[in-house]
């Protein structure tokens, strides 16, 4: 388990503490803590990045890239949850006037899923703009990750500058 | 401060230190609102060092299952009174704000049902939208360079039940069949809510052979708000030819929500003969 898994994970422990705990003295120590259910957390461990790219080229990452955006979402074992994205069509030049934007896509297999392994190598591939149904892994600290890729299409006129667009992936608790 | 959170927070303040983006823990993933009461919470904390933006919103949608049994969320925009929607009467305070490093912020929902509402249990779905990790923008030296990057928001979806008079529920199970494919054991059925509340519980399937043994099996959280006909699957070792069991159990047992909101109900259960040629 990755340090950043076994604290979020120590949290959502935290929180699954029966609600019967609530108030007890441990050994004349008060214990005021807020027992608050169990809980979700998304995690975005990366985001996705194209890096420097070159004007005319049409740059792609994958989902299994050092590139591609992850997140870790932690929740009830065994459960299903629904993956579906909102994706751009068009980045804007943050550095430039209004209006200068770059193509983006994504491919039937631009996206990724898996349940408890954090490695995209194996994952479950799917189509991003139609989404899917993930599953939580077995395990008490119940993982799913995501990964997400894309091409990029710089026009030979692109204006130099920094591209930005929003991804935003939702997932529902079914 | 006490000393159960301190360990978690350290750790978490620790990751935070190394982590590009994080987004909020959300807790609890099902809200039960009871009439009485006519409002809940629901907590958020930021993990992160820097400050999460928060959005809240609802929606009326529940899970229904498509051609190939997989369960997904269906959305009603525009729910009439026969949907038992409570998305248009519970509102969210607030509905956004920013949620400081290493702290913890309450959102407070509150009900405010149509006089005569029929007894009954109605269903929302509230979002809480987070934005990531921004892009770094530190001007590009080189102005013939092109820098692309993306910013990730992240949604969560949990559900939200309001609670009125007297509700109860259960599940009918019908139709239940399956299959061996290659390694795989594939159980499909028809399930249907009973009365005025949503079924919430626990799904276990299982192959049994003809001397008791269990050669297959899953066990998932299952919501049933109106009928599902899901598919699970489960892995499962080679199979001598003979007649086995399958079988099917629903219970409202439920280890990620408190005692308190499970509507109990009886198991219900169902079995079919499976002959492997």
């Amino acid at each position: 388990m990755t340090r950043r898994a076994l604290a979020v994970g120590l949290l959502v422990g935290l929180a699954a503490i029966p609600r019967a705990a609530r108030g007890q003295n441990s050994g004349g120590i008060p214990v005021d803590a807020t027992v608050i259910g169990v809980g979700m957390t998304i995690t975005t461990l990366r985001d996705l990045a194209f890096g420097q790219v070159t004007k005319g080229i049409a740059t792609s990452v994958l989902p299994t890239d050092a590139g591609a955006g992850e997140w870790q979402v932690l929740g009830n074992k065994n459960a299903f949850t629904q993956i579906t994205f909102t994706l751009p069509t068009q980045l804007s030049n943050i550095q430039a006037l209004p209006g200068s934007t770059m193509p983006i896509t994504f491919s039937a297999t631009s996206a990724r899923w898996r349940r408890d392994l954090n490695n995209p190598s194996g994952a479950t591939a799917f189509n991003p703009a139609v989404g899917t149904t993930g599953r939580f892994g077995p395990a008490t600290n119940a993982t799913l990750y995501i990964w997400i890729g894309g091409t990029v299409s710089p026009a030979a006129g692109a204006k130099p500058g920094v591209y930005v667009g929003n991804v935003v992936v939702s997932l529902v608790y079914l | 401060m006490t000393r159960r959170l301190l360990l978690p927070l350290a750790l978490l303040a620790l990751e935070a230190a190394t982590l590009p983006a994080q987004g909020v823990v959300i807790a609890p993933h099902a809200v039960y609102i009871d009439a009485r009461a006519r409002s809940a919470s629901v907590l958020l904390y930021n993990p992160n060092a820097e400050p999460a933006e928060v959005t809240i919103s609802t929606f009326f949608g529940y899970p229904v299952t498509d051609s190939l049994g997989r369960i997904v969320l269906r959305t009603v925009d525009h729910p009439d009174s026969t949907d038992r929607s409570a998305a248009e009467w519970i509102q969210a305070f607030p509905r956004r704000l920013t949620v400081a490093p290493l702290e913890r912020q309450t959102i407070r929902l509150l009900a405010t049902p149509p006089a005569a509402l029929p007894d009954g249990e109605y269903w929302a779905r509230l979002v809480i939208a987070a934005k990531g990790g921004q892009v770094p923008i530190t001007g590009v030296t080189d102005t013939a360079k092109v820098k692309v990057g993306l910013t990730l928001e992240v949604r969560t979806i949990i559900g939200m039940a309001y609670r009125k008079g007297a509700v109860r529920t259960g599940v009918a199970i019908s139709r239940l069949r399956g299959a061996v494919a290659g390694d795989s054991l594939e159980l499909w059925s028809r399930i249907e809510r009973q009365g005025n509340a949503a079924y919430v519980g626990t799904i276990h399937g299982s192959l049994v052979d003809s001397s008791g043994r269990v050669r297959a099996e899953f066990r998932a959280p299952i919501g049933v708000y109106y009928v599902l006909e899901p598919r699970y699957a489960a892995a499962v070792g080679a199979l001598a030819p003979g007649r086995y069991w399958l079988k099917l159990e629903l219970t409202t047992q439920r280890e990620d929500l408190a005692p308190e909101v499970i509507l109990p109900s009886a198991a219900v259960r169902d079995s079919v003969e499976l002959r492997i040629p």
